[in-house]
């Protein structure tokens, strides 16, 4: 086989496979966030407020004293932003609360305890 | 625990393999280029050798890096804002760091002159994409959003 023609039939190759793992990669995240999605929609639909898990009423109860002043009472977003869908890590959510951002948001460090924290991401998680 | 079905674990694997295949690609390409430039036969060879190890390491890097990722971003593969951007950079770089692994496995010293500068060309283009998406990883991390 000439050398240009080896070299693009392995180009082909490449590309195949490449897309084979990458396209199988986001077609499997698809799946799972799509189950995820599934069950969070069965779970909103079988519950209600009064079901809410202490934790979680909790977080809610801290939020509407600590932060629908900026980000709505349905945590929509008003003068701070929308907190539904949050893509960042719990860990990272805590650390935002705790030291807030400078010029944007206060601080909550000295005034939430670990444990309220803890409720205050449940309630974000739980939001639809 | 928590420390396996938590966040943390997944933060600190991207933080720890998320670089590698930033870092591995650039030097990859860099290598390359040299060993293109570099008349003597042995050193460039070297040079070639160094790019191909160095790109096959960040393309592993990338598996674990891809995995965590998703698993923070709650299997998201689009998104919003940062994470979005992220997105529109990662997919493409991932795919071409595959494909360029696989090219260089197949055709390893069997390469044309046309060939080589073809490769080189997608070699910094994956440098670049694999580069941007971690700025955009940093912006998701540490932007005020």
């Amino acid at each position: 086989m000439k050398r240009g023609l080896f070299e693009f039939v392995a180009g082909v190759l490449a590309l195949v496979v490449a897309a084979v793992v990458v396209g199988g990669t986001l077609g499997s995240a698809g799946l799972v966030r799509a189950a995820i999605e599934k069950a969070r929609s069965e779970s909103a639909i079988s519950g209600n407020a009064s079901q809410l898990s202490p934790i979680v009423a909790h977080g809610q109860k801290l939020f509407a004293v600590n932060c629908s002043h900026c980000h709505a009472d349905d945590a929509t977003g008003d003068e701070g932003p929308d907190l539904h869908g949050l893509t960042k890590s719990d860990e990272r959510i805590k650390t935002i609360v705790t030291n807030g951002i400078k010029g944007e948001m206060p601080a909550f460090g000295k005034k939430l305890q670990e444990a309220d924290k803890e409720a205050l991401v449940e309630f974000l998680r739980s939001l639809k | 625990m928590k420390l396996f079905l938590g966040a943390n674990i997944w933060e600190m694997m991207h933080g720890g393999s998320t670089h590698l295949p930033i870092a591995l690609m650039l030097v990859s390409a860099v290598f390359d280029a040299f060993g293109g430039v570099i008349r003597s036969d042995r050193v460039k060879d070297r040079f070639h050798a160094a790019g191909l190890f160095t790109l096959m390491a960040g393309t592993l890097g990338a598996f674990p890096a891809v995995l965590s990722g998703l698993i923070l971003a709650r299997w998201e593969i689009g998104g919003t804002g940062a994470l979005f951007w992220h997105h529109v950079f990662l997919w493409p770089a991932f795919a071409l760091l595959i494909a360029l692994s696989i090219w260089r496995l197949v055709v390893r010293g069997r390469r044309s002159r046309t060939g080589f500068l073809i490769y080189l060309l997608a070699a910094f283009a994956a440098a670049f994409l694999v580069s941007a998406a971690g700025f955009w990883g940093g912006e998701i991390l540490l932007g005020g959003s």
